[in-house]
């Protein structure tokens, strides 16, 4: 067990590094270049009007600007110039952010010369409460929506229900969002819950826990309705499945109503293909994080990764996908420890 | 499996569905020749957040227009015409390239497939002089022992077909596997955003982007699905009569195992409009001057009172989303039977 664990997160390890290192790698070698982007962006304050500069100053100022980032350096160990291959060493920018990277050190960002694992953490403080609790509360809905479905009653409302959830797994989140923001955040409609403004500036700790959860309400609800589908139907039609077995019948037979036969006996089988879906629910919830959090405007590792790459901000960019794809393959590792908990059948032999 | 299939009875929702991906497909085509009074990029600053108008006095907004004075109809028919070229040619891409590979790797598995060893040698000869690395020598080496491989396979291959000497086994299973991981490990949003943080891409390199974050799905489905007919009695006899793996793939297993990607496509064409809106609903990866549904959702945010903006192009999102999976389900129907 513990070798096939160690096995499996040296590979999770090892996919996760790959990836960073090929978006670091990508968004180094992009035309236009970052060093370029970034002058650009930060010179359009301090340059009256384009052009009148001359050009050996603009050189100038882009090799310090190189020189600074430390983009003056070659990319990777081997790189190849006017047709030849070339070494050089150690001495390369991928090796830098590498080793750097090992030490907990994921550089500084181009904006404002912040340490990028400062500002994750920052970011991360709100996204990972906001996430957990939208996968927590989606994840109860789901068991009690699932079992009510699951009820063979063909009334109007489960029909409603379920045609109201099949529309719901197609919908985009930011349509769901965008909908939810005008419904009831609009003040020209129904002003329910404010989704922007200030927070209360002396304020006892009551009033600010009101303020918050009117805050969070509406991002909560779409990240919930959002992966709510994924979960609910396959559940439903789970225990449906489970419900035709033999040992469903036997437990009807002596005397159990259908909701308790669903409940007691269907469900624990039933839910053991539920944990592929909680890990494939984190992604959901990761990406849906950047929408949510960029429209309720909240300032969360979602924001900051949208602005970061609307900013060409790479040391940023390149830190949140180490830090996505990390959280993503320990998931993924955690459910198939859960699989190996809940159910004997599935163990690996070796 | 029934022997004979009754006839397909669409009802009224999968009329409504295909009749309005039917109008959606001639908009986003005839777009460039409809006669409109507006460009969609084009800011009409005299009307800036005008409710739709019919009346007289110059050509109408009928739509309205955004914050930016932008005519939202001509809007509505860029996006129709973004995802006829844009979006649909992604998924074709994406939906080929995962049943190629998806089949080749379930087909052939770890171990089947077998390549004669001079193969290897030539592709590393050809790289090695292609990329131009140093030391001549080893180029030169490299090509001296593939034609002796040549030529030794060549006679070990007359004298008995199936003969292991020499070959080396692909490993395309992992290779597929691998690939289809890596690409996973990311949430497609959150991957998205990260490389299209560059310079806007060219409209080439983003169906390339998008069809490269699809078709991992569309490979995993049909190499499970291949594993299932490569078990199949028929398969079994194919290779008794001595047809060569390469013929049994194509004409005889290829066939079964894409079947579910019938229902499939529809679905991996409604991820990628939603993604694809949604990345341009985010601003990001994405000219100022190119319009899209998520883009002209996007301005909504700038003005809340202009219903107008957001409705249309909203709805025209959300009906294209339905019709997709409503042609998925009546596809998987067809397929299951």
């Amino acid at each position: 067990m513990l070798r096939w664990l160690l096995g499996r997160l040296a590979r999770a390890a090892g996919a996760a590094w790959l990836t960073a290192s090929l978006v670091f790698i990508g968004s180094r070698l992009l035309p236009g270049g970052p060093d370029q982007l970034a002058l650009a962006d930060a010179s359009d304050l301090s340059r009256p009007v384009a052009g009148t500069r001359p050009a050996a100053t603009q050189q100038a100022a882009r090799l310090a600007v190189r020189n600074r980032l430390g983009l003056a350096q070659p990319i990777f160990y081997v790189t190849r110039t006017a047709g030849q291959w070339q070494w050089h060493g150690t001495a390369n920018q991928y090796h830098r952010w590498a080793k750097a990277a090992l030490h907990g050190d994921l550089g500084y960002s181009y904006r404002d010369g912040q340490p990028v694992a400062t500002l994750l953490v920052h970011a991360l403080r709100y996204t990972l409460p906001l996430a957990a609790s939208a996968a927590g509360l989606a994840v109860g809905l789901a068991l009690a929506l699932g079992l009510y479905l699951a009820r063979a009653t063909g009334s109007v409302w489960q029909r409603l229900v379920a045609n109201l959830l099949n529309c719901l797994q197609i919908t985009p989140l930011f349509l769901l969002a965008l909908g939810l923001l005008l419904l009831f955040a609009n003040p020209e409609f129904l002003n329910l819950l404010p989704a922007a403004g200030q927070a209360p500036g002396a304020a006892s700790h009551g009033q600010l826990a009101a303020y918050w959860l009117g805050r969070l309400a509406l991002p909560l609800l779409s990240l919930v309705l959002a992966v709510l589908p994924e979960l609910t139907l396959p559940l439903a039609a789970g225990l449906r499945q489970e419900a035709t077995s033999g040992y469903a019948t036997t437990a009807r037979a002596k005397g159990l109503t259908t909701r308790q036969m669903l409940r007691h006996h269907a469900l624990p089988n039933a839910v053991i293909p539920l944990l592929t879906t909680l890990t494939d629910l984190l992604p959901t919830l990761v990406a849906g994080t950047v929408i949510v959090e960029v429209l309720f405007a909240l300032p969360g590792s979602g924001r900051l990764l949208a602005e970061a790459a609307a900013a060409h901000d790479y040391p940023l960019v390149v830190g949140g996908v180490l830090v996505t794809a990390t959280a993503r393959l320990l998931g993924l590792l955690l459910a198939d420890v859960l699989y190996f908990l809940v159910d004997p059948r599935l163990r690996p032999t070796a | 499996m029934r022997a004979r299939p009754t006839p397909l009875r669409p009802r009224l929702a999968t009329w409504l569905a295909l009749g309005w991906l039917a109008l959606l497909v001639s908009a986003g085509l005839l777009a460039p020749w409809l006669p409109l009074p507006y460009a969609p990029a084009t800011p009409d600053l005299l009307h800036i957040t005008t409710p739709p108008a019919w009346g007289a006095g110059g050509p109408p907004h009928y739509l309205g227009t955004d914050p930016l004075g932008r005519d939202v109809l001509a809007g509505l028919l860029a996006g129709a015409q973004r995802l006829v070229l844009l979006t649909l040619p992604a998924v074709a891409l994406a939906t080929l390239a995962g049943a190629l590979t998806g089949a080749a790797a379930g087909f052939w598995g770890n171990r089947h497939l077998r390549l004669p060893a001079a193969a290897a040698t030539w592709v590393l000869a050809a790289a090695w002089w292609a990329l131009s690395f140093p030391f001549q020598e080893v180029l030169f080496l490299l090509v001296g022992v593939s034609f002796l491989l040549t030529l030794v396979t060549w006679r070990t291959a007359r004298r008995a077909t199936h003969s292991r000497r020499y070959t080396f086994a692909l490993p395309l299973d992992s290779l597929v596997l691998g690939a289809t991981t890596l690409l996973g490990s990311v949430p497609r949003l959150v991957l998205l955003v990260a490389l299209a943080a560059g310079p806007p891409p060219s409209p080439r390199q983003l169906i390339g982007l998008l069809a490269l974050l699809a078709w991992p799905e569309a490979a995993r489905l049909v190499r499970g699905q291949m594993r299932w007919v490569r078990a199949q009695p028929f398969i079994e006899a194919a290779r008794a009569s001595g047809l060569p793996p390469g013929t049994i793939w194509w004409h005889h297993a290829l066939p079964h195992a894409c079947r579910p990607l019938l229902a499939f496509a529809p679905l991996s064409l409604a991820g990628l409009v939603g993604l694809e809106s949604s990345l341009a609903f985010l601003g990001i990866g994405q000219g100022p001057d190119v319009v899209s549904w998520g883009s002209q959702l996007a301005t909504m945010r700038q003005d809340s009172t202009a219903w107008w903006v957001a409705v249309f192009p909203g709805l025209a999102l959300l009906f294209t989303l339905l019709a997709l999976q409503k042609m998925a389900a009546v596809a998987s129907k067809r397929v299951d039977r």
